[in-house]
Order: C-alpha cells, then sequence, then structure tokens
C-alpha cells in the first residue's frame, strides 16, 4: 500500500460501486490502481445454486434478487452462460464477466469549513425538529421528520447538515423523483455556498468531482456504496420508492454500515410510522411556517367527465373554474389521473387560453413548463400526479379531476392540496376536488386536513 | 402475469384454451409497446445482386429505441420481441446467412445481435462469410460506403451450391452492407440472393 495513488481517483470512487471499463479514467490507470492495492474489483452478478437446484441470482450494483429480472445467455466474451441485471441495465449492463470496483485505498478527508448563508428565521416548532434532528445524528438513530406540506421541512434539515459538514461527514440527501432535486439543488447551493454539492440524476452531467453533499434521485444511489455518514430521504412515500424494494436497498447501501437514515415526508405510509416508532425518533409539525392553516379541499361533482371530455367537450363546471382563474390572473394546476385524458382535454382548454399546457413524467419539456408558470409565462398547467409534491407556486389554485381514481390515495391527495396556499402572502387559495362520486381516500384525506388544522396528530 | 420487456409494466393476460395448452407464444411486451413498432412489409425486387430485399418494420422512435437498448446497452432479452415475424418471414428452403461481426467486435459486445435474434425466431443458420475489417457502416457517409473495398470474404472452406441464400441483417439503410454480401455470393457461384432485414431505415 506504499505506492502512489492518483488523488482524482480516489476522490471520484471513494463511496461509489463503478463498472470498472467504464470509468472517467482510462484503463490503464485503474488496472495499475488494481494492482497495488488501491481499488478492489467485486464480481458483477453473484450466482448460487440452491437446494431445489434453482440459480438464485444477484447484482452487486442494485441488489436486484427478482428471478424474472435476470436474462442469461451465451456471452461471446466469457464463452460461456453469462447472466446479467436487467434491473439496472440504463446505467450500463453489469453481468457474470463485469467486474465493479470500489476504492480500498486511504479515504479522502472532506473540508471542515463551511457557512451557512441562509437568513431566515425557523418557528419554534421547525427549530425543535432541527435540534432533535441533529441529536439523532449524534446518536446515529434514524429520524422521521413528519411536517405538513409547506411548514418548511428543507429548511428544518439546514442546520444538522451544516454540523455533519463542519464534522467533516458525507451527507446525501435523496428523493425519488428528479423534480425533487431539481427544486432542491439551487436552494442547498445558496445555503451552503463553500460547500462541493453535487445534483445527480438521470441524465445529469457527470463530474469527476468528489462533492460532500449530494443531491440525487433513490435511483442514482445504485451506484453507491458505504459512502455517507447520513442520508436524507425526501418524500420517502412517493413512488417508486415505497413500490420497488431495491430502493430501499439501495439508499441503506449508499450509507455508511453505521450511518442514519432519515426521513422526511408530509404523508408517511402507516408502515413507515410504525417503524420508526420502534427503531428511531419521530418529529411532527402540523403547522406550516407561516401559522395559516392548511387548505380543505371542496367537493364538486363533475359526472361523466370521461364521456364529455371524449366527445370533445370540456365540462361546464371546469370551464367555468379554470375561467374564473383566467379572468383573476391566478396560475393554476389541473390535475388529471391519466396521460391520455389529459391529452384529449388539452385542445379543449387550448380555446380558453392557448397558453395553457401539459406535462407528464415522460414529457421532454417538463422543466422548463413548470419555470414558465412560476414565471407566469403561461396562466395554467395540466399534469399528472408528477407534480403531486415539491414544487411551490405562488398563489397557485389547484383542481383535480377524477378524484375518486384509484391513483388519488389519501397520501397523494393531501400532497396535492398541499401546493396550495405556500406563500406566506398568498396563504389561502382553491383546492376542489371534481369527482364522479366520493371515494373512501377523498374523505381520509379530507378528515386529516381537518385534524392536522386543528393541531391533533394523525396516526 | 409477467411484465413487459419495454417499460416494465404488468401484461394483462386473459385466459385463453391455447395458452392454457401451452401452444400460445407468451407475450413479452405489451400492447401499448408493439402498437409503436410500425409495419413496414417493404419488398422490392432489385438489381442482379439482390434478387430481392424485404424489410420487416420501418424506422421510427420506437425502433430507435429498442436498437439502443438491444444493441448498445446489450439487452439479449430483447432479441425475442420479433421472433413470431421473423419466423413467419424467415421459415422456408433457402439457406439463411446471417450478416457477421467481426470476432473482436463481437466479443466487445459479448453476442451478435442479428445471430440472436434468429436464434430466439428458431431459425437455424450457417455463417458462409467473415468480415474483413472493423469499421461499422454508421460511421461513414453515403459517398465512403459506395467506394469501400469489399467487406466480406466467403468463409474458408464453404462450399456455395447454385441455390437461393437469403441474408438477414438488422437494418438496411443504403443497401451496402447487403450489396458486399451478395456480390461474395453470387461470385462464388449463388443463383439467387434474397435479404431480409428487420428495420428499414
Amino acid at each position: 500500500m506504499q505506492n502512489p495513488f492518483d488523488p482524482a481517483i480516489r476522490d471520484f470512487l471513494t463511496g461509489r460501486i463503478w463498472l470498472r471499463l467504464h470509468t472517467p479514467f482510462s484503463i490503464e490507470t485503474i488496472d495499475e490502481h488494481i494492482e497495488a492495492g488501491h481499488i478492489q474489483t467485486i464480481p458483477g452478478i453473484i450466482s448460487t445454486k440452491s437446494l431445489t437446484r434453482q440459480t438464485n441470482h444477484f447484482c452487486n450494483r442494485c441488489e436486484n434478487t427478482t428471478p424474472s429480472r435476470f436474462t442469461t445467455f451465451n456471452c461471446a466474451k466469457c464463452k460461456g452462460p453469462c447472466t446479467y441485471c436487467r434491473h439496472c441495465l440504463k446505467m450500463g449492463r453489469v453481468s457474470t464477466c463485469t467486474e465493479l470496483i470500489v476504492w480500498n485505498g486511504e479515504p479522502p478527508t472532506y473540508p471542515t469549513t463551511h457557512s451557512l448563508a441562509w437568513l431566515g428565521t425557523l418557528t419554534p416548532r421547525q427549530q425543535q425538529a432541527s435540534n432533535e434532528l441533529t441529536t439523532s445524528n449524534q446518536t446515529n438513530i434514524p429520524h422521521l421528520i413528519h411536517a405538513v406540506c409547506g411548514s418548511g421541512k428543507t429548511e428544518i434539515l439546514f442546520e444538522p447538515i451544516h454540523k455533519l459538514l463542519t464534522a467533516g461527514k458525507r451527507v446525501c440527501i435523496a428523493a425519488p423523483r428528479v423534480d425533487v432535486i431539481l427544486e432542491l439543488e439551487p436552494r442547498l447551493r445558496a445555503a451552503f455556498p463553500q460547500t462541493a454539492v453535487e445534483a445527480l440524476y438521470g441524465g445529469s452531467e457527470s463530474t469527476t468531482a468528489s462533492p460532500q453533499l449530494i443531491l440525487a434521485t433513490t435511483h442514482q444511489l445504485y451506484r453507491f456504496r458505504h459512502a455517507f455518514d447520513a442520508i436524507f430521504v425526501d418524500e420517502a412515500d412517493a413512488f417508486p420508492y415505497t413500490a420497488e424494494e431495491t430502493l430501499q436497498r439501495a439508499v441503506r447501501k449508499a450509507a455508511k454500515p453505521q450511518a442514519p437514515v432519515h426521513f422526511v415526508t408530509a404523508t408517511p405510509s402507516d408502515k413507515l410510522l410504525a417503524h420508526m416508532k420502534k427503531i428511531g425518533h419521530i418529529s411532527t409539525i402540523n403547522r406550516r411556517y407561516h401559522g395559516h392553516p392548511l387548505p380543505v379541499p371542496r367537493y364538486d361533482a363533475l359526472w361523466n367527465y370521461t364521456k364529455r371530455i371524449q366527445k370533445g367537450k370540456l365540462p361546464k363546471k371546469l370551464t367555468e373554474w379554470t375561467q374564473a382563474r383566467l379572468d383573476k390572473n391566478e396560475p393554476f394546476l389541473i390535475f388529471f389521473h391519466t396521460i391520455k385524458l389529459m391529452e384529449q382535454a388539452e385542445p379543449l382548454f387550448r380555446q380558453l387560453n392557448p397558453k395553457i399546457a401539459a406535462v407528464h413524467a415522460a414529457h421532454p419539456d417538463r422543466k422548463q413548463h413548470v419555470q414558465a408558470l412560476r414565471d407566469k409565462k403561461i396562466p395554467g398547467l395540466l399534469t399528472t400526479t408528477i407534480l403531486e409534491r415539491g414544487i411551490t407556486i405562488p398563489n397557485v389554485q389547484v383542481a383535480v379531476v377524477g378524484a375518486e381514481q384509484l391513483i388519488f390515495n389519501k397520501g397523494a391527495l393531501v400532497q396535492i392540496g398541499g401546493r396550495v396556499g405556500r406563500s406566506a402572502h398568498y396563504p389561502t387559495g382553491d383546492f376542489v376536488l371534481f369527482h364522479h362520486g366520493i371515494t373512501y381516500a377523498m374523505d381520509e384525506a379530507k378528515n386529516e386536513i381537518i385534524q392536522l388544522n386543528k393541531g391533533g396528530v394523525p396516526t | 402475469m409477467n411484465e413487459c420487456l419495454l417499460c416494465d409494466s404488468t401484461i394483462a393476460s386473459t385466459p385463453t384454451w391455447k395458452a392454457l395448452l401451452g401452444l400460445d407464444d407468451t407475450t413479452i411486451i405489451c400492447q401499448d409497446c408493439s402498437k409503436k413498432f410500425v409495419h413496414a412489409e417493404i419488398r422490392n425486387d432489385t438489381d442482379e445482386l439482390l434478387d430481392q430485399v424485404t424489410s420487416l418494420y420501418s424506422y421510427n422512435e420506437a425502433m430507435r429505441d429498442y436498437l439502443h437498448q438491444f444493441k448498445f446497452l446489450q439487452d439479449i432479452a430483447l432479441a425475442g420481441i420479433f421472433a413470431h415475424e421473423l419466423h413467419a418471414q424467415l421459415k422456408g428452403n433457402a439457406i439463411i446467412c446471417p450478416i457477421p461481426m467481426h470476432p473482436h467486435k463481437k466479443i466487445m459486445r459479448t453476442f451478435a445481435p442479428v445471430d440472436e435474434l434468429l436464434t430466439s425466431a428458431r431459425i437455424p443458420f450457417t455463417h458462409l462469410l467473415e468480415k474483413t475489417g472493423t469499421e461499422s457502416m454508421g460511421e461513414k457517409t453515403k459517398d465512403q460506403r459506395l467506394v469501400m473495398n469489399p467487406l466480406f470474404a466467403l468463409k474458408p472452406g464453404t462450399m456455395i451450391q447454385p441455390t437461393t441464400y437469403r441474408l438477414v441483417d438488422d437494418i438496411y439503410t443504403t443497401g451496402t452492407t447487403l450489396r458486399h454480401a451478395a456480390t461474395v455470393l453470387k461470385q462464388a457461384g449463388a443463383k439467387r440472393v434474397e435479404a431480409v432485414t428487420l428495420i428499414r431505415a
């Protein structure tokens, strides 16, 4: 271990698990470092035979074990049957004859001088939660910040993160959705001007830097291993994090073995609440930072809206609602349960105002459209549940078309309502559920909001 | 219950007698994804080199994504998506000869895409040709393609009969590759050379 090494390689590889043949460095340099023992190689796929003679595969990058997510073929490179993981394929294929590399040499030291440039003040409840989180960090105990939409969750994290950074620790904020990361990035860069910050998501610019503070979609954490001294999972209940077990394992794997994984959300699942009660601490905030109550949804029947839209007519109530927003110059979001219905409705809304646009997960101009709404360049957006969380637009008014659909569960409705009245200048706003019949989920969401406004703690 | 190989959504399968008896081909992609591929069925009778060229699909965005995932992300599971159509098109008495890859390139990619397409379509094939260089068609302009040295040579020890041969490739762009291959086969005594490609660009 006396051999010299390239600090750039150390900085890049520390905490990462990477394809040997696809690093930003030359293959020869990597080979030299492996020979000198600075880099350890790990086989891509581990295959074991179980007692029933069934072969089980394990992907060392994404920790996928689902048999249907592996494919075995006759490999021209290793001249035999070779298995690859289809789960993390898009990050470059990992197969039996692929080698992964991790840093095995001396770890880097991170700077300990960081400034916190955020000038706001926390409410007493926020401050309390923030202090509790710091205590949990000191004792490596996982913590759940359960705070209503618009209560200033991100600001609660600033102080605890600052304390970690000045102790030379490496920190990650992870979220299942790229929109949340894009929203957080400028805020954290502004709050920590001296800190090396990097945002990682599908399609982000890749650099060779070794940022101390990483913002990443949970998918990107497949590429990390034992990297962080603390991870904060924002919007932990969002799809696909709860649905995909590998993502949960990826977050665990990205943290150092003893490091805590914290959660921050407005709508924790019952499972997460029970789990955190058992193994960690919970801080609850049921008031928004500006002290105003959460907007309570109102129901409005919109019978047979699907048929009407398919026939090329906007239901009257929906037209009136939209027209009222246009007249008053209020930005609005209208949520739909499927892309198909939304795209059928889009030209109909365009007749009211040609600038109204629609966005969904696969939409290429999603980022620009949301920004255009913020800049008041467009009057309103039609959207799928993709914008249900993480976005703040002052004075936005919200309608849900088809609130009885299964995709709008309690959590989704509470989150959607959370878009309304977030700014202190406009603490109220309309939150209407257009429906074809009232569901339990709608009632549960409404009751939870009323309970929270009364000061109760939902369980 | 299985998942679509392209979009991971669950494929709703309706129970049928055929499926129950195991006669049905299992669907590996969902309706929505398969609708995005556009059938072309282009068939031209061309010149004295290529007696017939058939392409099954036209090149569009879905096809581009498919080729990217299959060839560059090396997702071999995708070879089976067009197995049914390829089988219907290629069954018969003609000798099937896939366009070969350079051995080095095959090792780099770990598999030969055209061979995998044929294997999953259950079409027996023989390699009669070998690639002379490592250059790839996609990196060349049309003018460059037209003035190239022979791309293929007959594999040592192969005998060509005066019968019908069918070349198979993944994509037909300018036809240079197929013409080069057909030239070799015709010069060696093939009576008729046809070609089938999955995609027509």
